[in-house]
Parts: structure tokens; sequence; C-alpha cells
């Protein structure tokens, strides 16, 4: 049989004209979107960069683009935020940085070690148990709202009760579930928008008295990403061969040592990129901070957000400060952990 | 019968080595496995002397795997007890067996170095650097890998891997060596090398070994005994020349040999082997459908009308030491080894002799070794 014809006409603009090189068509295509979507990332970055040296009148009377060109910079609003609003300014800052931060180790903590569970232990969970458990943490909930025990002692009776019932019925459960439904258990408490849930989640912190503080904040942060977590690093902890594992417990390490030693080496790059990852939701996250924080415990989006808000208008050129400011940490962050987030660590590990 | 005393001679010299004396015995008493509903080893009972090289064999899926990890503590017994020396390791964690296993897949350390990966067991034990370091060049140079202790294993070809993985496991010098097909990701010729390799120094450390394999080529050549497996059951355990030349059923002799022992089937009746073109004479009172076994090298082509039967050439190839030629016997391939020189025309009808006294019968259905001389050609 003869070889596939050569195309004619427009689509010889996209026939590679010979192995190891890309057709003329194809560059073409591919390099203009880049270039669409560099200049899509980039102009608002530079645009907020240009901004935050602009005066009031230069952002009134614009647009204006090009510094020395078509404006004067100024550090007018730099000294209005650092010197003049300092203090709100650093509050919130560090408030970021301590939250966002807190959150994210506890998160990716918490979250890998569940993760590394489910890759590697099987879980039979009975359902009936499961389902008696939700019982009876309703139940308690129900005497708290209608007969106004102590929230503390209602989750502690309902909890107890749980117990109590688990042991003498649970052996009469058959249907068990598996770790695939544990996952999809987890991964589905993010499909709920937050907006749903934000009205309960105020009224939990507002009866533990924790709203406007650190730990609201950082607990808040550490539930909604940890799906996240657990779902990305679950891949992670899968892909390492069992055998790696394996072979260092008959190598006399025990099971912490081989998670210390072993696990989590080889899946750096998966913790950097789902660190970053976590980092950069809990630093940007604005619905909960809104919420949960009032002046005490702001964050930065809070602050951002705050400076269309004032009797004077829209500050674009403070905002624009802010905004710089806050993106700094992130920037540094993933370059760090950029260094980390590279394939090929589990190359030589089995087989030739 | 000299050949089974020269391999009790051979078996022999590995158990009862100088060097031997720290290697300690293991047994293992009806071990049983089950996957869910699969019955994966069933009833197994080993003794592996101290020193001994243990070879178990068998296809692949027949549950050596699963055995093996049963030693290792990687996976739990149903049932049946595993001692090793005088303990019992049936239920105790695998760090504490003190056995080092080979994997299949070497399942090195990728992001430690050579000498990290082979010092990694003196290291969870607590070994002080200096010594460690003296320990590790030793195993590498016993595995020929002391030039490359700063390497990943990354860096590394199949076959230096292989030796890593070696060194890992003598550097701290087990009760018990165990070792998962360890030459199967490795080429032809590597594997051959390898095999010397690890026969030798099995031999100089005198650690009682369980090796799975596939290969019977590699069981043969490596193995003090061998113990053959199917389908999770153990069929015959023995020295390698035993098992070869006195096979307990159809699949031991149908499993060993390269080309496998030949198989033509007839029926036993009333002292008579019977098969399209075959008529034995055979001193036994069974009756049924029965299977003749040869070996390939245990017949001969002559001319037509002068051997034992009489079959038509299917192919003949030379092999480079000997020639293979298939000739075909009612519905049955049979191959039979001839010199080199050996030449002959496709489809041409020849004879074949065999050596009565090296052949077999086994019994169609169950496939066990059905006892009697065959004792020649029988008249019609
Ligand atoms: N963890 C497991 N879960 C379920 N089945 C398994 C498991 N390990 C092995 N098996 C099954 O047990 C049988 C024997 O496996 P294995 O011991 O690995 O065989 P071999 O090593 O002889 O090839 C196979 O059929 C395999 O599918
Ligand atoms: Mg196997």
């Amino acid at each position: 049989m003869a070889p596939p014809q050569r195309p004619t006409g427009i689509a010889r603009l996209f026939e590679p004209p010979e192995i190891g090189r890309s057709a003329i068509g194809t560059r073409i295509v591919v390099y203009t979107l880049l270039i669409l979507w560099s200049v899509f990332v980039l102009f608002p970055i530079y645009w907020v960069v240009i901004t935050s040296f602009k005066t009031p009148n230069a952002v009134n009377q614009g647009p204006f683009y090009i510094p020395w060109v078509d404006f004067t910079p100024s550090l007018h609003a730099w000294e209005e935020l650092f010197v003049f609003d300092y203090e709100d300014t650093l509050k919130a800052y560090l408030n970021s940085i301590i939250i966002a931060s807190c959150a994210t180790v506890l998160c990716v903590a918490v979250g890998s070690m569940a993760a590394y569970a489910l890759a590697r232990i099987q879980y039979r969970p009975k359902l009936g148990v499961i389902l008696l458990f939700v019982v009876c943490i309703a139940l308690a909930f129900v005497a708290m709202a209608v007969a106004g025990v102590d929230w503390w002692l209602a989750l502690a009776v309902g909890v107890a009760l749980f117990f109590f019932l688990a042991r003498a019925l649970g052996r009469h459960f058959r249907r068990t579930l598996g770790n695939g439904d544990i996952l999809f258990w987890i991964i589905s408490q993010r499909i709920l928008a937050p907006i749903v849930v934000i009205v309960p989640i105020y009224l939990m912190f507002q009866q533990v008295n924790l709203l406007d503080t650190h730990i609201a904040l950082i607990i808040a942060y550490s539930v909604t990403n940890l799906p996240i977590v657990v779902w990305l690093m679950y891949d992670f902890f899968s892909s390492i061969p069992l055998d790696l594992e394996e072979s260092a417990q008959l190598d006399g390490a025990s099971r912490i040592r081989t998670f210390w030693e072993i696990v989590l080496p080889l899946s750096r790059p998966g913790l950097a990129a789902t660190t970053l990852l976590v980092m950069i939701l809990s630093w940007n996250e604005y619905l909960l901070a809104l919420f949960l924080s009032t002046s005490n415990a702001q964050t930065m989006p809070i602050l951002v957000a705050a400076m269309n808000a004032g009797e004077r208008g829209i500050l674009w050129w403070s905002m624009s400060v802010v905004i710089i400011v806050m993106i700094i940490p992130v920037v540094l962050l993933a370059l760090v952990l950029q260094r980390f987030i590279s394939k090929g660590v589990l190359l030589g590990a089995v087989k030739g | 019968m000299s050949a089974v005393a020269e391999s009790t001679g051979h078996a022999g010299r590995g158990v009862e080595r100088p060097g031997a004396g720290t290697a300690k015995r293991l047994s293992m008493r009806n071990l049983n496995k089950s996957f869910g509903q699969v019955h994966v080893v069933k009833d197994l009972s080993l003794d592996v002397a101290p020193g001994e090289f243990l070879v178990l064999l068998g296809p692949s899926g027949c549950g050596k795997t699963t055995a093996l990890r049963m030693i290792a503590g990687l996976e739990q017994a149903d049932s049946g007890t595993i001692h090793l020396g005088d303990t019992d390791v049936t239920r105790m964690l695998p760090k504490y067996r003190d056995v080092a296993m080979v994997f299949q897949s070497y399942a090195l350390y990728p992001h430690k170095t050579v000498a990290e990966n082979i010092g990694f067991p003196l290291k969870v034990r607590g070994v002080d650097k200096a010594e460690r370091a003296r320990a590790v060049r030793e195993a590498a140079a016993q595995v020929h890998m002391d030039g490359l202790l700063d390497r990943y294993p990354r860096q590394l070809s199949g076959g230096q891997r292989q030796r890593v993985a070696l060194a890992r496991a003598i550097v701290r010098r087990p009760s018990a060596f165990l070792m998962d097909e360890p030459l199967s990701n490795l080429d032809a010729k590597l594997r051959g090398f390898m095999r010397a390799e690890l026969k030798h120094m099995q031999h100089e450390l005198g650690v009682t070994t369980v090796y799975v394999t596939h290969d019977q080529i590699e069981a043969m050549t490596l193995a003090h005994r061998v113990a053959i497996m199917n389908h999770g059951v153990l069929q015959q355990l023995g020295r390698p020349r035993e098992v070869y030349d006195n096979p307990v059923n159809m699949f031991v002799a149908g499993f060993l040999g390269s080309p496998p022992m030949n198989f033509a089937s007839g029926r036993l009746s009333g002292g008579v082997f019977e098969a399209p073109g075959v008529r034995l004479g055979v001193r036994s009172q069974g009756s049924g459908p029965a299977v003749l076994g040869f070996r390939p090298e245990d017949a001969e082509i002559v001319a037509s009308g002068a051997g034992t039967f009489n079959a038509r050439v299917y192919a003949a190839e030379l092999t480079g030491d000997v020639t293979l030629v298939t000739v075909v016997l009612g519905d049955d391939n049979l191959a039979v080894k001839m010199p080199k020189e050996f030449e002959a025309d496709f489809d041409s009808d020849v004879g074949v002799r065999l050596n009565l006294a090296r052949c077999f019968l086994f019994d169609a259905n169950s496939g066990a070794r059905i006892d009697g001389t065959i004792e020649g050609a029988a008249s019609a």
C-alpha cells in the first residue's frame, strides 16, 4: 500500500517538514496563544505596579501607561500606607502570614498523613456504624438547640452514645465501604461552595467564642483545604512503589522511620506543589475571612477590599501597594519551592 | 545411581561448610494463604537446611512470591508456622526476623546513593559511621561495585542496580536470604553471568537462601534442592538431578528441561501401552488413558522401521551444540536432540529409538507417575 498523501492547501502549513521540527502553522498558532496568554497574565501585574507609583491625580486623569513618559512616578501611595497607616497594614500583613502559614503547615501535615494512610491501609468501615455516628451527632445538635444543653455536654453524650451503640450493634452491620468511598467523601467536601456553609460555620465559631481570632481562621482554612491536600497527596503516595517501603521494613526500619526517611523525601515534589497551592489558597482567601474576622484577625485580602469602601472612593493607588506587598511572599515561596517541584525523583527505584 | 550419589555430595558441601556456622534452619509447616476466595498457597511444608540454597520453582502465578513474602513477614499466613532457627517467626514483624530480601524490582531507594542504599540496614540498627562505611565497602567489593559508591540508582545500569540490591542484602549478614526472581529483569547474557556470581556468593557466605524463579535453568544451576510448585501446591522437592531424572508427575516432568519432556498420549491396558504407531510392553497392572514421557536427549532418530516407533519430521533446528528435531506422532509433537551434524528433510519418515530405561508412564487424568518398567516393543 502507498503511504498517505501529503496534505494540500492550508493543511500543508500544519505538516511538520521533517521529524523533530514543528510546522510553520503550528508554531504561529502556539506562539500567538502564548503571547496572548502572557499579556493577559502580565498586564494586570504591570498595571498594579505602575499604579502604586501614581498620585491620585495621575490615576484620576489617566489612563497613563508608561512611567516618566506620560506620568511622573511618586512614592505617595507607599508613604501613605507604610508611614501613616503603618500599623494597620503591618497587622494585617502579620495576620495573613501567621494564619496562612499555620493553616498550611497544619493542613499539609494532617492531610498528607491521611492520604498516606488511605494509600497504604485498606479500611473497611461499616456503613451502619457511620450512619449511627451521624444520628448520634445529630441528636446532640438537637439537644443543644431544643433543650439548650451546653454544646460540650451534648457532644460528649452524643459521642459516648455512639461508642456504646457501635459496640453493642456493630457486628450486626454487614455493608462495608472502602478507601475509594472515603476518598470520595473527603473530596466531596469541596463540592459545596463555601458561601453555602458560611453561616453555620460563623455560628459554630460564635458558640465556641473564637470569632475574630487567628485560631478560627487557621482551623477554617485547614479544614477547607484538607480535601485538596488529601486528594493530591493520595495520588502521589500511591505512585511510590510499595516495594520500597517493604524493603525498608525488611531492612529493619520502623513504620515511622520508613515514612520519614523513604516516603517523605520521595514525595517532596508533591509536598512542595501541594504546600504552595494551599498557601496561595489560604493567603488569598476572602469569604471566610470576611465573616470570621472583624479587626483583630483581619487579613490582607480584607484590607485590599477595604480600599474601595472608604468615603474617599476607591483608593486605586493604595490598593495597588497592598496588592504588591501581598504578592511578594507568595512569589518568594514559589521560587523556593519550585526547586523541589521536579519530576524524576522515583527514577532508578525499580527495574532497569 | 552414581548420579544421585554425586549430587548428594554436592548438597553436602553446601550444607556442611565451615562458614555456615551462623546460618539457620528455616522450616515451614502447613502454610496456607488465601486472597479472598483464591487459595494461593496450599499446605506448604518445607525445610531449608542451614546454609542451603533452596529454589522455589513454578510457573507464574503459582504462589511462589506469596510464599516468600510470608517468610519475610510481608504477608501473614492464614495458618501454619514458620521457624527460623529455634524462633517461631510466624507472627513476628518483618524487621525483627533477620531476613534480607532482594526484590524482583530491586527496590533501591532512589534518593540515596549506592553507599547509602547499602548502608541503610546498618544505619537503622544504629551502627556507627566508621563501622558502617567499612561494612559498606566490603559488601560493595563483594559485588564488584566499590567504584560506584557515590552514584545514584538512576545512574546505574540494570545489572549494577541488581548488584546494589544484593549488597544491601548481604551487608548485615542475615540469618536467611530471600530472593524473588532477582535476575528476571536482566538480559540473557548478564543473567548467565550473575547466576554464577550469585551461586559463588551464596557459597562464600553460607547463608540459608530461598530463591524464587520461574526459570528452570536458574533452578537447575543454582539450587542445592529445588521445590517445584504448581497452583500453590508443592509438587516435588529434591536435588536438581533427582527431580530431573525422577519426576513424580507430568507437571514436574514437563516443567524441567529445555525443551521439556516429550509426552505421547495413548492407553495402558493388560500390560501394554498403546499409542498411534506405538506398542510397548509394560510391567504394570494399571489400565486407562496414559501418557508416555521421554526427554529429548533420551531418544534418537534412526532409519524408518529401525526405531521404537515411526514418525514424520516436522522441523529440524540447529541450536548450536545440538540439532533439535521435532517429529509428529499422532497429535503430539515430540522433540529429539541429535548431534549438530544431523540433518533431516521436512516430512520425511523416520524411526525414533527410545532409551526405554529412561522413559516414564503417567496417568493421563491425574498426571501421576505410573510405576512399572517399560520392557520393549510388544508384538500385536
Ligand atoms: N495482594 C494480593 N491480592 C490478591 N491476590 C493476590 C495478591 N498477591 C498475589 N495474588 C494472587 O495470588 C496468586 C499467586 O501470586 P504470586 O505469589 O505473586 O505468584 P508467583 O510469584 O508464583 O507468580 C496470583 O493469582 C495472584 O493474582
Ligand atoms: Mg512472583
